[in-house]
């Protein structure tokens, strides 16, 4: 079997065995780690496999190419699979660590990162559908964890909102199959071409819809801050460092490659979208006071960046787009584990968090807002609203900061070193990726390349 | 055909977003599973060909898309899972506010904001005592 396959098949099948047993005890929680674990090695095997310029195709079942679904492993999709697999796991430990409540609760995180597995590497659009819906039934189920009123009344709002996302998506999808004539993807890219423009241009905006509501970009937002802030930081961290890594990845892929056209055409309309997300996420941010809030309404304009790197467009843009989507991914699971714990390594971790948001050297932010300055140079008021947004970004965190740790506002709960040693090896990541940015930046080339050399 | 299509799922989609409307919750998930309904229906519209039962061995030249067919099954079992899903969250969310009104959610949410805004407030003010 390849890595791809058990990549998909671990979590899969060592999902039903957890949904059986009471995940509240310690070894069960354990179990579920060790099969995020094991599944995350799946991925790398595969990346090292396919990296820098191979790619794995395979039509399952031993059906006839065209027939079969077919799975497909590219840098872009093995880049975001080990990233939400990343997150998935740290949450799952920080969760186990601090004792799971719920008996559901590890197998929902296996089932999750078995979906995200799936949407990362399927080469269907139909089979992504399944995927997505896989992931966000996880995610409505993850939503509810805890069990009090305030997060019922946030899991409520986060499935309808996000329920009816994933039928306008399910409804481009049919628009798709329909002026195509198939699902596969890299058939669909290389019969777009041809397709009537306005009937393109309608799926392509079912599609940004969808996936805007999944990320909370600037008009389809309302739910995130509810559910965010009323979410158990380990749901938060996996919702918003996991599941919002999908919203990322299907604008790039069915944006960048399924329908580059219209992407091209709605450029100015996508980047208009990213800054009024980043400015209205920085303003809202700086104005509230717990690290939640504050993280919640800073998620909205965070994606901002990404949409606007994906709005500007080319090689250089999707990199960045690529780029900026991982590290603020890493950000979010980070801040989100950290905000309601106490302890000596919590202060250092979520200060590098901070600057990393900011786009501060040394931490991972840097990178990722240099890459974006760097796409956006041609548009002198992009600039302007890159650097307003960077300077809110700063008050915002930098505030929080001297709220918790200078005034010793800060509740939660002590934690122990196991957990502290979790928080400094997430920090070192995003430490490392911003001392050492070549292999990631390569990284993020070598998808975007993906996307711009087409399907073929 | 195309129309006839068209304008059903056109219509069930409206009563949907007509019914998602509405402050009762069971209300609201009815509306999702009619827009769920009419994205069923597109899926069993998008068929490229139409005609006799795709049903091996054929006898006809023409049969319908199974294609579409298979999609609109999957969708159909995966949109019941997930209403399902969705009728256990009104359940719970019922039970834990006494209610199944949707404002009643919402007013608890903007009251635990007035809460925390209040408390801000004062300790803001506390602040600019200590200061003076």
């Amino acid at each position: 079997m390849t890595a791809a396959a058990l990549a998909l098949v671990i979590p899969w099948a060592a999902g039903i065995v957890l949904a059986l047993l009471d995940g509240r005890r310690r070894l069960v929680g354990w179990l579920a780690v060790a099969v995020l674990a094991a599944n995350l090695a799946a991925l790398v095997v595969l990346a090292v496999q396919i990296l820098p310029h191979g790619r794995v195709h395979e039509v399952t079942g031993d059906w006839p190419s065209g027939v079969g679904i077919t799975l497909r492993a590219d840098a872009l999709g093995v880049l975001f699979a080990v990233l939400s697999s990343v997150a998935l796991l740290a949450a799952a430990v920080h969760e186990v660590l601090d004792g799971v409540r719920d008996r559901v609760f590890p197998a929902v995180v296996v089932f999750l990162d078995a979906g995200l597995t799936g949407v990362f590497l399927t080469g269907d659009v139909f089979n992504f559908y399944v995927f997505f819906e896989l992931s966000m039934a996880a995610g409505y189920i993850l939503a509810t964890y805890g069990g009090t009123r305030r997060e019922l009344g946030a899991a409520l709002i986060f499935t309808a909102v996000n329920l009816l996302g994933t039928f306008v998506f399910l409804l481009s999808v049919a628009g798709l199959y329909h002026v195509t004539g198939t699902l596969d993807m890299a058939r669909a890219a290389a019969r777009v071409a041809d397709v009537d423009p306005n009937a393109a241009i309608l799926v392509a905006v079912g599609f940004f819809a969808a996936f805007s509501v999944k990320l909370g970009l600037f008009p389809f937002h309302f739910w995130l801050p509810t559910v965010y802030t009323g979410a158990r930081p380990a749901v938060a961290a996996i919702l918003s460092g996991g599941l919002a890594n999908i919203g990322a990845y299907g604008l790039l892929r069915f944006g960048g490659e399924l329908l580059p056209d219209e992407l091209a055409l709605a450029g100015t309309a996508l980047i208009v979208i990213g800054c009024a997300s980043i400015v209205y996420g920085g303003v809202l941010a700086v104005s509230r006071r717990t690290s939640a809030e504050m993280l919640a309404y800073s998620a909205i304009g965070q994606v901002g960046y990404v949409l606007v790197a994906i709005g500007v467009g080319g090689p250089a843009g999707f990199a960045a787009a690529i780029l900026y989507a991982v590290v603020n991914s890493l950000n979010k699971t980070l801040l989100f584990l950290t905000v309601e714990t106490r302890g000596a390594l919590v202060g250092t971790v979520f200060a590098l968090g901070a600057l990393s948001v900011a786009g501060v050297p040394p931490a991972a932010g840097f990178v990722g807002k240099l890459e974006l300055f760097r796409a956006a140079v041609d548009s002198p008021a992009v600039l302007v609203l890159f650097l307003l947004g960077s300077a809110l970004s700063f008050v915002y965190v930098f505030q929080i900061y001297q709220f918790d740790f200078w005034r010793g506002e800060r509740s939660g709960a002590l934690s122990g070193w196991p957990q502290q040693t979790l928080f400094a090896a997430l920090g070192l990541v995003v430490l490392g990726l911003g001392l050492w940015p070549e292999p990631l930046l390569a990284l993020s080339r070598d998808a975007a390349d993906v996307l711009v050399r087409g399907g073929g | 055909m195309k129309l006839a299509f068209a304008l059903a799922a056109a219509t069930i989609f409206g009563s949907g977003a007509y019914l998602l409307l509405h402050r009762d919750l069971v209300r609201v998930v009815l509306g999702i599973v009619l827009i769920s309904q009419s994205a069923v229906l597109t899926l069993v519209a998008s068929g490229l060909t139409r005609g006799a039962a795709p049903i091996y061995p054929l006898t006809e030249r023409d049969v319908s898309d199974p294609l579409s067919q298979a999609m609109a099954l999957t969708a159909i079992v995966i949109g019941l899972g997930v209403t399902a899903l969705l009728l256990v969250l009104v359940l719970r969310v019922a039970h834990a506010y006494a209610s199944r009104a949707i404002d009643d959610v919402a007013e608890d949410e903007a009251e635990h904001d007035a809460a925390l805004e209040r408390l801000h407030a004062r300790e803001h003010e506390d602040e600019e005592a200590a200061a003076r």
